[in-house]
């Protein structure tokens, strides 16, 4: 009898001490938010129910993952961290834990299966769209914005910037600022081999014979992710066909309709005639700026972000004046509005829905000292980066930067703008897409072969 | 304690904790991806039952066959050509007199560097601009080429730089085989008179042919399975031609958040190396038990 008690008081210690091992270690938050759920129990002691006194609140950590990692994002960084400075002194016990990855990991590869776990973390990078803010917002998982903007009262101080982040009417997704993409090109080899600015169709094809006659490639590509050539195949498609990206979605736009496919085969004329630099299904997103600021090409396409590469002290700091921006010209026949850019506010910060108390003051903090007029200045004097918010003449007239200033031009000029297809298209249309691109350009597949593949995928997420 | 050890709940006792963490993390997750594998499960939106269509779109896929006839690459690659090289390594390394040990060190070293690394390393050996090989082929006047970029190449290139970092690890466990026959066998085959290469073909090889078949076996294992080399070195491109079944998987899986359409895929490619295995362990890898 004494043995048989001995064995299962064993047995229990040993399963206890498993399932301790197996337990979660989220003793943390419960002590430290002692009014975590707030509706949870209305009868609770007034002391417990009233707000704590913040000298009392214990330390805790609000997980922030962000994509500004590596030297060309350091301005960015430097904006991030100040910010996070400033929240942690704000808020009692407070401490951010940065968690900085690539942008393309956490967009495609760490956010989804966290978002699919449940477990995301609390403030994150996150870009609009069906494939990605709004297809979380759907499910749950990112905090419902609208409140807090009206609380903080900032939201009409932002521009008409939400759309890729607006499911029923609630907001679940804060842009940090815009892009619109473009041509840069190296002014000092343009002047050098008597070029004009690559303002008209004409000059830019001209440039582009002209460079590639010279042993220098006419636009620096690294296509080895392909959402890097995918910005200029999208900007063309924008050209050639009325409606896009918008239309794909409701049909009225067909990937191989003959407009899409004219625009797919100029790009694989292109590259046959080798405008692009040579292996660059190899070739990475910063190979390309790499062999543009190294003069190894006359031109790149690339969103206004990379601006802030060019400047003292940043990655492509030889560059300094030497760089011109201009949108991609009219093409001369071609269906689409040829004044219209391509320009998104896609990318910027969302939060989980999963918060307590704490880590919402925490994120309230952030949000204000993240999205003010301070800081929307200087992501665009410092990095480039065009507002989210309204800002004033005043400080816009601020701008110094050259290729900023253009930038701004750019934009002015333009007649209308529309956003990126990665931002409407279902996520398997556009990795269909990336595929399909990817063998265009090694040749494996036709403009028309592409267009079928990818309709073929479009019209099945279509019907869902 | 006799009587303890009488007792049926004192085994319990002893093996319930390994159970319950076979089940935990071996048993529930292989159970329950068998299950996902008939939905349509995206982690996100509700889970419907869609029966077979994962496995239909599987083999429908044109990209899933061409990722297929990659793994066969690398099988065909690694028990066509790795095998016969290792074997030969492992008998010239076994016959030197000097040196012995920084022989078997150096072969061995690929085999405990982490993949990323060797990635880094030979994605710079095949760098077309600064890399040695093109400077190389340079030197000769042969114009650089693009290993990793050209659909060419890419395939190549991988099973070069996968075949080093493996080769070292057998040639060890060859080696160790080698050494372990005893020397009396040899000297008897050599005082009759057989040469050096008599002596291993007729000998030597017959002696160390299970485990060779060991070796042929895990390196078909290792081909069904690869994916870490082709996601640091080509992520499966350019253009898909170096896409391997696991990385076709993880991509699904992990990058779509097709999870569904992710465990239909790895149950193909379970079924395919248990299949791929299975045959070559009832025909050509039957191998006797030897005593010396």
């Amino acid at each position: 009898m004494k043995r048989n008690v001995m064995v299962i008081l064993t047995l229990i210690l040993a399963m206890s001490t498993m399932l301790a091992a197996c337990g979660g270690k989220n003793n943390n938050n419960e002590a430290s938010s002692p009014a975590a759920s707030p509706s949870a129990s209305p009868s609770a002691p007034a002391s417990e129910s009233a707000s704590p006194s913040e000298e009392t609140v214990e330390p805790f950590t609000v997980s922030l993952r962000h994509i500004q990692i590596g030297e060309p994002q350091k301005f960015r960084k430097a904006i991030l961290d100040e910010v996070v400075k400033r929240s942690e002194a704000e808020v009692p016990g407070v401490k951010f834990e940065l968690d900085g990855i690539e942008d393309a990991v956490n967009r495609f590869t760490k956010l989804p299966a966290e978002m699919a776990a449940g477990n995301p973390p609390k403030i994150f990078d996150l870009f609009g769209g069906n494939a990605d803010a709004l297809k979380y917002a759907k499910a749950g998982r990112l905090l419902d914005l609208t409140p807090i903007l009206d609380e903080l009262g900032i939201k009409d101080k932002f521009l008409n910037v939400f759309g890729q982040f607006t499911l029923d009417g609630k907001i679940y997704g804060l842009p940090i600022g815009g892009s619109v993409e473009g041509v840069f090109y190296n002014t000092e080899i343009f002047q050098a081999n008597d070029l004009n600015a690559p303002t008209t169709w004409d000059d830019l094809v001209k440039a582009a014979d002209a460079l590639k006659a010279k042993g220098i490639t006419p636009f620096a590509m690294g296509s080895q992710a392909a959402w890097v050539p995918n910005m200029l195949v999208g900007t063309l498609v924008g050209r050639f066909a009325n409606g896009f990206p918008n239309g794909i979605v409701t049909g009225e736009v067909k990937w191989n309709s003959p407009e899409v496919v004219g625009a797919l085969s100029l790009y694989q004329d292109w590259v046959k005639n080798g405008y692009f630099t040579k292996g660059e299904l190899g070739k990475s997103y910063d190979d390309m700026l790499n062999d543009f600021a190294a003069g190894k090409a006359g031109m790149m396409f690339d969103g206004s972000w990379r601006s802030s590469a060019f400047k003292e002290g940043a990655v492509a700091a030889s560059m300094t004046g030497k760089v011109g921006f201009v949108a991609l010209p009219a093409l001369p026949n071609a269906a689409g509005d040829q004044t219209s850019l391509n320009a998104n506010f896609s990318n910027g910060y969302g939060f989980s829905s999963d918060l307590d108390e704490n880590e919402l003051k925490a994120v309230k903090s952030f949000i204000k000292n993240l999205y003010n007029d301070e800081m929307q200045l200087r992501g665009l004097l410092e990095d480039g980066v065009l507002p989210s918010m309204k800002l004033s003449d005043e400080s816009l007239a601020k701008v110094t930067d050259p290729v900023v200033k253009q930038v701004l031009d750019v934009m002015k000029a333009a007649g209308s703008t529309f956003v990126h297809f990665d931002a409407i298209a279902q996520k398997p249309v556009y990795s269909e897409t990336e595929l399909q691109l990817q063998k265009l350009i090694a040749g494996k597949a036709t403009a028309q072969e592409f267009g079928d593949a990818v309709q073929k995928v479009q019209e099945v997420e279509n019907a869902k | 304690m006799k009587n303890a050890l009488r007792n049926p709940a004192s085994y319990l006792m002893f093996i319930i904790p390994t159970i319950a963490l076979y089940g935990l993390f071996f048993l529930y997750p292989m159970f329950s991806s068998v299950v996902y594998a008939f939905t349509n499960w995206n982690g996100l939106e509700e889970t419907k039952f869609i029966g077979m269509a994962n496995f239909e779109t599987a083999f429908g896929d044109s990209n899933f066959r061409s990722a297929i006839i990659n793994n066969m690459y690398f099988i065909v690659f690694s028990v066509g050509l790795q095998v016969p090289i290792i074997v030969l390594l492992a008998l010239l390394i076994s016959n030197v007199k000097r040196f012995k040990g920084f022989y078997k060190t150096t072969v061995f070293i690929p085999s405990i560097l982490s993949t990323s690394v060797i990635g880094i390393l030979w994605g710079f050996i095949y760098d077309p601009d600064i890399g040695p090989i093109s400077a190389a082929l340079k030197f000769f006047g042969i114009e650089p080429i693009y290993w990793l970029a050209d659909s060419k190449w890419a395939m190549i290139a991988l099973l070069l730089t996968n075949a080093w970092q493996w080769v070292g690890f057998f040639i060890v466990l060859i080696l160790a085989a080698i050494l372990a026959i005893p020397k009396d066998i040899d000297e008897a085959a050599a005082i009759d008179g057989a040469n050096g290469t008599q002596r291993a073909w007729y000998l030597t090889i017959p002696l160390i042919k299970p485990i060779i078949s060991v070796v042929v076996m895990l390196s078909i294992a290792g081909a069904m399975r690869v994916v870490d080399i082709v996601l640091v070195m080509t992520n499966g491109g350019p253009a898909g031609t170096t896409e391997v079944m696991a990385s076709y998987m993880v991509n699904k899986a992990i990058k779509y958040g097709d999870y569904g359409y992710g465990m239909a895929l790895s149950i193909i490619i379970f079924a395919f190396a248990l299949v791929f295995t299975a045959i070559y362990q009832l025909t050509l890898g039957k191998t006797e038990r030897i005593e010396y």
